[in-house]
């Protein structure tokens, strides 16, 4: 059986599954490579149209030959997800062209099935887990259609039939994964080709660059703290530090050093951030930093949390933080030069300004307060619709348009900071955030991206100044209506104030937030978790097994009682025996049924014998015609023709009235 | 590896034997004599399932791993379902079949399903023919399998194989079937010796005209009778099926003598006696049979033509 031809609607149905199961790898593949697939597809299905068989073995060769010297320029390797995939998508192509048996078609579905997995590893969505099952249900079902003898069963009864088999698997799925033991790291380094492109905040910051992600909603990465909440004006999340400014932007310079000594002054505060992957190295957290679990990353000499790799998938950091601290150190000199440190013959206006402040207040501190005071007093306005700003940016912004957001007042106060010798640096991150009540976490949008200064006092280390803060309150121009005309703003400046709606998506997110913790971070440690709530004594990887093994046996073993039980005998049987109840208890009764009696007949005999059963007689024989031979929807049941029969005591009658 | 194959299907089949001794027929099929292995797709679907779970452990994603699981308990879940399609079945067969050298023997089988469900593709295995069926719930299905047979004997067999690959085909499960079958293989009928008629004894020549046989009267009718001799009239006047029987050289039963056919080796003078026994037959001749060891007297008909067919059959080798 195995070896007959493909027909053209078997062809038709495997094209199809493999054609969904590559529309979940659209986003991450390039575009060419489905399109092989569906044009080896079409081509195959047409020839397959006017009856012909797949095309000779050379054109397979020409086209392989064409086509994997193309993969391996666009991906230099094979030895990666997506580069895997397209190989894996590409063979399915080849193998659908020069399909002729059902043994091909066997072939493709297995290629189809770990396609699918294929996504699932780049993906994380339970929509497309639902999708890819949904392909896997349609796939099997076409076995389905393969396998048979005689003519094949239609498309609805193969997919009921498979729906069954996938209903009856889930159980031991759901025990599988639940049990299954989890490795803490991978068996062998991943190789890193995920096609994201970086977002969020970037390691340079022109004036202006922060408000475009001022715009976004898209999420940066979740919080949830242990205990205590830090108020807001102590929830900055630190990002990448910017020491090094050219006049207009501000850029990072490599650290050497560690970071340098802290000694805490307020209470610390525990939490894991859930980052989503920004495809940059560094990872938000609390200022300031003092613990986190997370084994390839550390702290470099500003303080920021920074991981070997880029961050190509959702990761959870444990970590602590102490909001108040106090340095235990000097500062290297090497840093203070660095910052320090402004371009030469830029911003004229602006040295000339810190000069002139400067010679006004000695202390540090009194001029960073003389600063703020002319940001809050001086018509400077905070605003997402920034003018453009030309070379000399700090110059132009101080004095002339004087209308900025959080990257402006950030890079005018660190250059005034520097120009009065006070070394000064640009911190961005996250600042605030949003509680999502209904899952007890925040929120930290690219709308909460924020730049703020860090100004080192002596004997006190660098202190934050968060000259943004400064402005005041009435020249803050906050709703996002203010900030474009555009519909698509309005629309949703519209749904945000809207308390329905955001509730809504608060709700949303805190679904997505539970898929996150509950499914996609299903590890060692919600194991040992879950033993615990099985009440099984100090949970390990020995115990789990043994678990699973119960659980499994436990599984089966009502799979077998599920998959036997419609073993039972047919309804057809069950009304052949009724019946022949039925006719025992009437020989008994002394008409015997004859060997050639059909049931009406009989039925006759009896009515004519005995008139006193003639009626129940007659409408059992009838039922019992009905439910063997009529078609299955007529009004009486088995269950009641055997309680009938069941019911039926004919007496034996003591003088045989008909016997003349 | 093929080898090894066949020695360990050889051992096993052997020791069904050993273990259930014979079935008489019909039986049910129990669950503790349905062997289950997979296919070769089977074991490339257990390679690629490896496969996912180790993909899913390495990159660490529940997401890969709930597909994984999913698609092997999928694979234990059919490996029931495979188990099941074959449970409880009532098998029966044919004992007794006929047929000629160098021709097929067609074995019939039949499949019972007293069940709620549907059985698919059930396949039939015997002397190295196959048939497949499906039957349906509650209903029966017979199953031919063509055997091509090449030697004249008695052949017994003593076992047959029921097996499946329904639903997905990634298992195959099986079952042995201790009853016992047999073939009669009757000579090739050839040769090129006139068939004997009583009446041309010293002519030597029959003829083969029927035109020129006599109507004698009516008999009953028997399958195998030409449509041309049935007595439609009789028929049409609502009495029992006749055929009319013609008397021409019919009146002296003609013996089929081995030792006519001298200057001939054992096989050939089967063969010309197989020949004859159809001829005969097709005639309508009373013709009785004469082989070394064994006496069938004059008679006619389908019954008589098997039991003479049989007697061919069974010469020189060891009566069942």
């Amino acid at each position: 059986m195995i070896t007959d031809r493909v027909t053209y609607e078997q062809l038709l149905g495997i094209s199809g599954c493999l054609g969904l199961a590559l529309l979940a790898h659209i986003t991450t593949l390039p575009l060419w490579v489905p399109g092989i697939v569906v044009a080896c597809g079409i081509i195959r299905l047409s020839l397959a149209r006017v009856g012909r068989s797949s095309p000779p073995g050379s054109v397979l060769v020409t086209v392989a030959v064409l086509v994997v010297p193309l993969l391996l320029v666009r991906f230099h390797t094979f030895n990666g997800l997506v580069a895997g995939s397209a190989l894996l998508s590409v063979a399915a192509g080849l193998k659908l062209l020069e399909t002729r048996t059902r043994r091909d078609i066997y072939i493709i579905t297995l290629i189809i099935y770990f396609v699918s997995l294929a996504a699932l590893l780049q993906g994380d969505s339970f929509w497309l887990l639902a999708y890819l099952i949904g392909v896997c249900w349609l796939t099997t079902a076409t076995l389905l259609r393969l396998t048979s003898s005689g003519p094949a069963p239609g498309w609805r009864r193969s997919l009921r039939y498979g729906g069954r088999v996938l209903a009856q698997a889930l159980p031991l799925a759901l025990v599988f994964w639940l049990l299954f033991p989890r490795f803490a790291g991978p068996l062998w380094q991943i190789p890193n080709d995920s096609q994201i492109p970086a977002s969020g905040l970037s390691d340079t910051m022109s004036p202006g660059d922060i408000t475009q992600l001022a715009l976004s909603d898209e999420v940066a990465f979740r919080v949830r703290f242990e205990a205590a909440t830090p108020p807001n004006r102590e929830r900055y999340w630190r990002g990448p530090v910017l020491d090094v400014f050219d006049g207009h932007t501000w850029s990072r310079s490599p650290t050497t050093q560690g970071p340098p000594a802290l000694k805490p002054l307020g209470p610390g505060y525990k939490y894991t951030v859930m980052m989503e992957p920004h495809r940059h190295r560094w990872i938000f957290m609390l200022d300031w930093p003092s613990s986190w679990n997370l084994p390839r990353a550390e702290l470099d000499g500003d303080y920021t949390l920074t991981q070997i790799d880029p961050l190509s998938r959702p990761v959870d950091v444990v970590g602590a933080s102490y909001t108040q601290v106090q340095a235990t150190e000097a500062l290297s000199s090497g840093t203070r030069s660095r910052d320090l440190r402004l371009p030469r013959d830029r911003n004229p206006r602006t040295m000339q300004l810190a000069r002139e402040l400067r010679s006004a207040h000695a202390d540090d501190m009194e001029f960073v307060q003389a600063v703020l005071a002319m940001f809050r007093q001086q018509p400077f306005f905070y605003t997402l619709n920034p003018p453009k700003l030309s070379d000399d940016s700090v110059d132009e912004f101080l004095f002339d348009t004087k209308r900025g957001f959080c990257g402006h007042y950030a890079s005018a106060f660190a250059a005034l900071a520097r120009a009065a010798g006070i070394p000064a640096r640009v911190v961005t991150g996250y600042q605030g955030g949003t509680l999502n009540p209904y899952g007890d976490y925040w929120i930290l949008r690219q709308s909460d991206a924020h730049a703020w200064n860090e100004v080192w006092i002596e004997g006190r280390g660098w202190v934050r100044i968060d000259p943004t803060a400064a402005i005041a309150p009435q020249r803050v121009e906050r709703g996002l209506a203010d900030v474009a005309g555009t519909e698509e703003s309005l629309a949703s400046a519209w749904q945000l104030r809207t308390r329905w709606f955001s509730g809504m998506r608060l709700r949303f997110d805190m679904v997505k937030q539970l898929w996150r913790e509950r499914i996609l971070d299903f590890d060692q440690d919600s194991q040992r978790k879950l033993l615990e709530f099985l009440k099984i004594p100090e949970p390990d990887g020995q115990k789990l097994v043994m678990v699973l093994a119960v659980a499994m046996s436990l599984v089966l073993g009502w799979l077998t009682w599920q998959v036997r039980r419609e073993l039972e005998r047919s309804s057809k049987d069950e009304t052949v025996r009724a019946y022949a109840r039925l006719c025992a208890k009437l020989a008994a009764a002394g008409i015997a049924r004859l060997p050639h009696e059909g049931a009406e007949a009989y039925a006759l005999r009896v009515a004519r014998l005995r008139p006193d059963l003639a009626g129940t007689v007659m409408n059992l024989c009838r039922q019992y015609s009905f439910l063997r031979y009529a078609a299955p929807t007529t009004s009486v049941t088995l269950g009641q023709f055997q309680a009938a029969v069941r019911a039926f005591r004919p007496k034996a009658s003591a003088a045989p009235k008909a016997s003349a | 590896m093929v080898t090894l194959r066949q020695a360990a299907v050889k051992q096993l089949r052997n020791r069904v034997i050993r273990r259930h001794g014979r079935d008489s027929l019909p039986i049910s099929i129990n669950r503790r004599r349905i062997y289950i292995l997979p296919t070769r797709f089977g074991f490339m679907l257990g390679a690629i399932l490896a496969a996912m779970l180790i993909a899913g452990l390495n990159y660490n994603s529940n997401l890969a791993l709930a597909f994984a699981f999913l698609m092997s308990s999928m694979a234990l879940v059919t490996m029931h379902h495979c188990n099941r399609n074959m449970l409880r079945l009532s098998v029966d067969a044919t004992t007794e079949v006929d047929a000629f050298a160098g021709r097929e023997a067609m074995l019939e089988f039949e499949l019972r399903n007293g069940s709620r469900i549907d059985r698919r593709d059930i396949e039939v295995r015997c002397m190295g023919g196959a048939g497949m069926e499906s039957v349906a719930a509650g209903e029966s299905a017979t199953i031919e399998v063509i055997a091509p047979v090449a030697q004249r004997g008695v052949t017994r067999i003593s076992q047959f194989e029921l097996r499946t690959r329904y639903p997905f085909g990634w298992f195959y499960s099986w079952t042995y079937v201790q009853g016992s079958i047999t073939v009669y293989v009757a000579p090739a009928p050839h040769g090129s010796r006139v068939l004997p008629s009583g009446s041309a004894q010293g002519t030597g020549s029959h003829s083969d005209a029927r035109g020129d046989e006599d109507f004698s009267g009516l008999r009953a009718y028997e399958p195998g009778v030409p449509l041309k001799h049935m007595a439609w009239k009789v028929l049409a006047r609502g009495g029992e099926p006749v055929v009319r029987s013609y008397s021409s050289l019919a009146a002296q039963p003609e013996w089929l003598n081995w030792s006519m056919l001298d200057g001939l080796d054992t096989e050939a003078r089967l063969s010309q006696l197989c020949l004859w026994v159809l001829e005969s037959d097709a005639a309508q001749r009373p013709y009785g049979l004469r082989i070394p060891g064994k006496e069938l007297a004059p008679s006619g008909g389908a019954a008589h033509r098997f039991a003479c067919l049989r007697a061919l059959a069974a010469f020189g080798v060891a009566e069942p």
